[in-house]
């Protein structure tokens, strides 16, 4: 029952910057291969400094805050996590420029197959998006997401570990601590003999994209600034 | 080396063969110097010397050397110097999210040509990971398939023309082999390697072709650009450096010898102080408008010789600045052409020009003939003038309706192409709900001959089945 942490096939860890300097701010958000050699995480620091003519103090604190995301990965990497039947619902919920998104579905972390850059390509393809931006946002999303389900449950089958030592009763506590979030799929399907949804749900899953005006997008901006201090 | 005379003509834009869909794509001649001999799958470029760019926002152009490009094929030095998609080793990367990336890079790139494209703007459009996105970026930057001439300018001043025509000639930014664009060679006194970055001492290998320098450690382990071979270096030594370079008294002798004794090197070496005939001659074939100059100039060649008046010229600079603000670069070039050669063969071959061009039909005829009669020739420069500005504007029109069909071809096959997907889906799906359909109804045939085998076997149970 015991697997390493894997969620994708290729496991890119999702990076975010959020850096100010003098005044100066610079926001990111990029998928990074933890198979590259770190030697890559100063040239792409200085590559993104020299290509947005940032001042030239940002490329350590870019390559260090790149270096820190990538050891805290590492650090969950090749760990144990419980994985039995484990579909968990992953939600959209973000703004990219002038594209508004939500939305919400099942996402199997059993299957290595699923990937969350072919998602973000179909889903921008299928929904019609101009804005190149958003495909890139909607993978980091998921692979945020994935992520935090990840380190959960590496947390949870430590926790588990240790009371199984204790206590009898280990697969009670296992059920209960790491079936959290995730769906259960016998027991959402199991006695009905259809695999479609109820109508009134059909709402909740179906996506959203929506394009915002000049002026909403002022406003989000502003609600975020706020919420962010 | 043999040296090669190419004829001095304006280069056509070639079709590569292998993608009809592609844009105009415009290909450099080979310089005057000797090409090394091209060996197969472009491993050896042809050589790439700074010529005048041709003012067009929808002409591409790419290097000799990545002619094998195509939009729907992976050509095998791709799979050599991106060697991360095709070794399998790597579930998500695969050739198609390679040509995926290359495709997304390239057409972001030419939906501006003139500009300059950064790996930060295209990386944020393109999903996956950023590393293995920087690296397909840098190899179609070395191959010069995005950001090639994109800043070329026209030169004239003999100072500034050694570092732009290295900085346009050179692609910039390789990060696959050590050391990119040859910005560091700008008539230099010390020579920086420009691989390790360090100063070279004793001896270097110096390219002209691509005006690179390595110092001997680069150079033996290899460490080139992309697409350099070790036959492009020449050993140079340093000790002799500082006397081989050309200072600009040095090069305005050399021009005025040459307008003077014409082909007669050894008096044009005389006449410069200092140098050999050999260097008289490289510097000269170097210089950016040596390619073109090549032999007498011919009569019937429109695009040598616009017939310009040519004054007895104290300073070529002076003389030069007047035309040399003109938007037109050809206009420079002839500026210069005409002050190299004498006054009686300028007028000749003006008129053999305004003959050659009034056959043609085109160009103010009245004009010209008066300019012919009389000896106003600054009548017969206007003239020649407004017939090749209108030759060239119908060939950029022409260019551009041609690319732009090309991309709308390309544009259209993309749609069809989706389309042929959807319609398979739609044809799939249409299927399987015939499945669906059949099966139901077998299922209603089966409930209805049980039903009747119920009812007349067992009728005093009275049960109703409901068939829903």
């Amino acid at each position: 029952m015991f697997l390493m942490y894997r969620p994708t096939a290729d496991n890119l860890v999702p990076i975010r910057l959020d850096i100010e300097i003098d005044g100066q701010r610079f926001r990111d958000a990029f998928t990074w291969n933890p198979s590259d050699p770190d030697s890559e995480v100063v040239v792409f620091a200085k590559r993104t400094v020299k290509d947005l003519k940032l001042p030239p103090a940002f490329v350590t604190q870019i390559a260090q805050s790149i270096q820190t995301q990538l050891t805290d990965f590492r650090s969950y990497e090749g760990q144990d996590m419980y994985t039995g039947e484990k579909v968990v619902p992953i939600k959209l919920d973000l703004r990219v420029n002038h594209t508004l998104i939500k939305d919400q579905f099942l996402w199997d972390l059993n299957n290595f197959e699923s990937d969350p850059e072919e998602f973000a390509k179909s889903f921008c393809k299928d929904m019609g998006i101009e804005d190149l931006e958003v495909g890139p946002a909607i993978a980091i999303a998921i692979r945020e997401q994935l992520y935090e389900i990840a380190v959960q449950n590496v947390t949870s089958a430590r926790e588990s570990r240790i009371n199984k030592k204790g206590r009898r009763g280990f697969d009670h506590i296992q059920a209960s601590k790491t079936g959290g979030n995730a769906v259960d799929l016998f027991k959402l399907f199991g006695n009905k003999s259809s695999v479609v949804r109820k109508r009134k749900e059909w709402d909740v899953y179906e996506p959203i994209v929506d394009l915002l005006s000049n002026e909403e997008v002022d406003a989000l901006e502003a609600k975020e600034e706020r919420n962010n201090r | 080396m043999a040296t090669e005379t190419t004829p001095p003509s304006k280069p056509s834009p070639e079709l590569p063969s292998a993608n009809p869909a592609t844009p105009t794509v415009d290909v450099p001649p080979p310089s005057a110097a000797a090409t090394p001999t091209p060996s197969t799958s472009a491993t050896t470029p042809a050589t790439v010397t700074p010529r005048l760019p041709e003012p067009d926002a929808d002409v591409v152009h790419i290097p000799s050397y990545s002619r094998w490009f195509s939009w729907n094929g992976i050509h095998e030095c791709e799979a050599r110097f991106v060697p991360e998609f095709f070794d399998g080793r790597s579930s998500s990367k695969n050739p198609r999210v390679y040509k995926y990336y290359r495709n997304a890079i390239i057409r972001r790139f030419r939906e501006n040509p003139n500009r300059k494209i950064t790996f930060t703007e295209v990386r944020k459009t393109i999903v996956g990971d950023v590393g293995s996105i920087r690296r397909v970026f840098d190899f179609l930057e070395a191959w010069g398939l995005i950001n090639y001439a994109g800043s070329a300018k026209p030169q004239l001043k003999w100072e500034d023309k050694e570092t732009k025509s290295a900085a346009a000639a050179a692609p910039q930014g390789s990060d696959v082999a050590a050391g990119g664009g040859g910005a560091d060679v700008s008539v230099p006194k010390k020579r920086v390697c420009s691989g390790c970055k360090t100063p070279c001492t004793i001896a270097c290998f110096a390219s002209d072709k691509h005006d690179m320098t390595l110092c001997a450690r680069c150079y033996v382990r290899g460490n080139y650009r992309v697409g350099l071979s070790s036959a492009d270096f020449k050993r140079v030594e340093i000790s002799e450096e500082a006397k081989t370079d050309w200072t600009d008294k040095e090069t305005l002798q050399l021009l005025e010898a040459i307008m003077h004794y014409g082909d007669d090197w050894k008096k044009v070496a005389e006449h410069v102080s200092g140098k050999s005939v050999k260097e008289c001659v490289a510097r000269f074939i170097k210089l950016p408008f040596g390619e073109q100059f090549d032999g007498p100039p011919e009569s019937a060649e429109l695009d040598t010789e616009l017939g310009l008046q040519n004054q007895a010229i104290p300073t070529k600079r002076m003389r030069l600045s007047p035309l040399a603000d003109a938007s037109n670069p050809i206009m420079a070039q002839a500026a210069f052409l005409s002050t190299l050669v004498g006054v009686d063969v300028a007028e000749v071959a003006a008129r053999a020009a305004v003959t050659a061009l009034s056959d043609l039909g085109e160009g103010k005829q009245q004009e010209s003939n008066n300019a012919s009669n009389g000896d106003k020739l600054n009548m017969m420069e206007e003239a020649l003038v407004e017939a090749k500005s209108q030759l060239e504007k119908e060939e950029e029109e022409l260019e551009k309706t041609i690319s732009g069909i090309a991309t709308q071809s390309k544009e259209i096959e993309d749609k069809i192409l989706q389309f042929e997907e959807f319609d398979l889906e739609m044809e799939r799906k249409r299927q399987l709900f015939q499945q669906l359909q059949d099966r139901l109804f077998v299922d209603q045939l089966t409930i209805l001959f049980n039903k009747t085998a119920a009812q007349k076997s067992g009728e005093n149970t009275g049960e109703v089945i409901k068939i829903e």
